[in-house]
């Protein structure tokens, strides 16, 4: 595959995040990353090596303390607040390891709050809500509230959340670290499926049997890549 | 690649339906929460509701009593001595053409006793007084016992006790002719009036005929007090009303009309109940202070809903949502809860109101400007008591909110 054909999706470049403290905590030291429309890409690492403070610099929930991120050509260091809030809404889909579904808001309601905040009608919103919840396979599981559905189905609520509005990137953190394993399976085989169909999706998992399942995998320690397969 | 970005942006619909969610899903919560402003509210629209009726109750009885009765008296001059009318001011009086009709009053010198066996310097305070026979139509009375003084009666000894002085008299009852005894004469009592609330100085009197007053006693042939009825469309019109009370003045003594008191005893009866008004305004202070507690409990509330629902505000602003989205949704949430407790109390206040108002046979009257200020003073403490919480939910890092928790 020649990957230079492809856009970049998304870009780090000498990308620092340090907290402050008493030393100040450096939880990424310098990373350059590129990735490329239409990727499956893992991003591993033992817990504190940085990986979730990366997943939050690159979907712009986080700022970086140095170097810039650019999403889709565009350099986030120059935005506002109100420009980075509507970047995330647009052009970027979460998953998270607890689901995050909104209580009292039914597995419809849910996945069309994936476009809430971008002034698109509620009937197009739910029906496009109700494409991808069959796409995720929970076509009978429409108006269910949250606390009705098993931790997969709501980590598929989730998913067709993040697919709404088609964005640029989906950012999945841990996403299978609550569910059993034969769930975690599914999940994992659905994001295969998902990207087979076009998106372009980066995993933070400390996973390694599914991080070797996927076509890409970048290594952090400390804060800094140690491995890229892709470069291998 | 660099696009032209626009705002996030959410519809009023979508908003409505995000500003209510948490209520939506936190019923006990929201219930109890707006019951404190509603309690407020409710105190504030009863007592204003109680008020407004007892107003209404007496405006009606006032417009029932007949609001153009005047009472015209001798009052001083402009030399500070006593006048007196000249004995045909009530003529005078009943010839200005916006007067309908008039009638006078003349004070007997006497006592007025149940018997010669008590001392007469206990009088009880029941003055004697005679009077003509319009009279009684004159100041909207009614008999309450009896009969009123007619033609032939009023030649003869006897007498009408107002109601305050039948009450003070021990006499209740006309049947079995009860006397009441002045000066020297026994006069038999032949009937009792009915309350009289614009002629308080009926009710303390017993009423005799001019003619038997001049016959047994000094009667001071100048008349103490004159009624008069002014035409009705007076009402509508204060300049012409205040003319008319300058002309009566002017007739009845043309030498110094300062010295003529006219008044309207409705206006007097009106006064006396605002003062007791002057309740209300504690009673709503009350209210108020119940309000403000009821603020209180909702920005309470609000900041514990903000601290529960971190992670739902950080998965809005991964979802797109804007500062101030995030601010105007709690913003909203907790002025719609005043809002429940202001509908809420407004109704629970109409309803102690009527409740109240037709216990005591009033006529029911709640300020349907009341209403919307409740429900306006609702909403603006609502948002008053929401702006700290939601400016804490606005300022929530989204990286933070969304983490992980054990």
């Amino acid at each position: 595959m020649i990957q230079e054909e492809k856009t970049v999706v998304l870009e780090l470049l000498g990308v620092e995040k340090s907290y402050p403290g008493n030393p100040p905590v450096r939880a990424l030291r310098g990373i350059d990353l590129l990735v490329r429309k239409g990727e499956l890409l893992a991003l591993v690492g033992t817990s504190g090596s940085g990986k979730s403070t990366m997943l939050n610099v690159m979907g712009a929930l986080d700022r970086p303390t140095a170097g810039n991120v650019l999403i889709e050509g565009q350099d986030l260091s120059n935005l506002s607040d109100r420009q980075l809030s509507s970047l995330r809404g647009r052009r970027i889909g979460f998953i998270f390891q607890q689901f995050h579904l909104i209580a009292g808001m039914s597995a419809v309601e849910n996945v069309s709050a994936g476009l809430l905040y971008q002034g698109i009608s509620r009937s197009r919103r739910h029906s496009n809500a109700i494409t991808l919840l069959h796409r995720v396979g929970l076509g009978d599981r429409l108006a269910h509230l949250p606390h009705q559905l098993s931790g997969g189905e709501q980590q598929r609520v989730a998913i067709a959340r993040a697919l709404m509005g088609e964005p640029a990137i989906i950012l999945a953190d841990e996403l299978t670290g609550n569910l059993d394993s034969k769930t975690s399976e599914e999940i994992i085989d659905l994001l295969h499926q998902l990207n087979r169909d076009g998106s372009t999706i980066v995993v933070v998992t400390h996973d390694g049997a599914i991080a070797h399942s996927f076509p890409g995998m970048v290594t952090l320690l400390d804060g800094l890549v140690a491995n890229d397969s892709r470069a291998a | 690649m660099t696009r032209k970005m626009g705002f996030s942006r959410i519809s009023f619909a979508d908003a409505i339906g995000v500003g209510t969610l948490g209520l939506r899903t936190r019923k006990t919560r929201t219930m109890l929460t707006a019951l404190g402003i509603a309690i407020g509210i409710a105190a504030m629209i009863s007592v204003l509701g109680i008020t407004s009726s007892s107003d209404a109750q007496l405006k009606s009885e006032l417009a029932a009593l007949g609001p153009n009765l005047l009472e015209i008296t001798p009052g001083e001059s402009f030399t500070g001595a006593e006048v007196s009318f000249p004995e045909d001011a009530s003529k005078v009086v009943e010839r200005i053409g916006t007067v309908e009709s008039s009638s006078a009053v003349f004070v007997v010198n006497t006592s007025v006793r149940r018997n010669e066996f008590i001392p007469k310097q206990q009088t009880g305070g029941i003055a004697a007084l005679a009077v003509d026979l319009e009279m009684l139509s004159m100041i909207d009375g009614a008999v309450a016992e009896g009969q009123f003084l007619d033609l032939s009666s009023a030649s003869l000894p006897k007498v009408v006790l107002g109601s305050v002085a039948a009450e003070r008299l021990g006499i209740t009852s006309t049947r079995r002719s009860p006397q009441v005894f002045l000066d020297d004469t026994y006069f038999t009592v032949i009937g009792i009036l009915a309350a009289a609330p614009l002629a308080p100085n009926i009710e303390r009197a017993a009423l005799m005929g001019v003619e038997i007053a001049a016959e047994l006693f000094d009667l001071q042939p100048e008349p103490s007090l004159i009624y008069a009825r002014v035409n009705e469309s007076l009402l509508d019109d204060q300049r012409r009303f205040d003319e008319t009370r300058s002309v009566i003045a002017a007739s009845v003594l043309p030498d110094a009309p300062s010295g003529v008191s006219v008044s309207r005893p409705s206006d007097l009866l009106a006064a006396r109940t605002s003062t007791q008004n002057a309740f209300t305004g504690l009673l709503l202070g009350l209210g108020a202070v119940a309000l403000l507690v009821g603020g209180v409990g909702i920005a309470n509330v609000m900041v514990i809903s903000v601290i529960e629902r971190r992670t739902e505000i950080g998965i809005r602003r991964a979802l797109g949502a804007l500062r101030g989205h995030i601010r105007l949704q709690f913003v909203f949430e907790s002025a719609l809860l005043a809002a429940l407790g202001g509908v809420a109390g407004i109704i629970l206040g109409a309803l102690i109101t009527v409740t109240y108002a037709s216990s005591r046979d009033w006529v029911i009257s709640v300020p349907t400007t009341s209403l919307g200020a409740g429900v306006g003073l609702a909403v603006a403490i609502g948002t008053i008591a929401g702006l700290y919480p939601a400016a804490r939910a606005a300022r929530l890092d989204p990286a933070e909110a969304v983490r992980p928790r054990v």
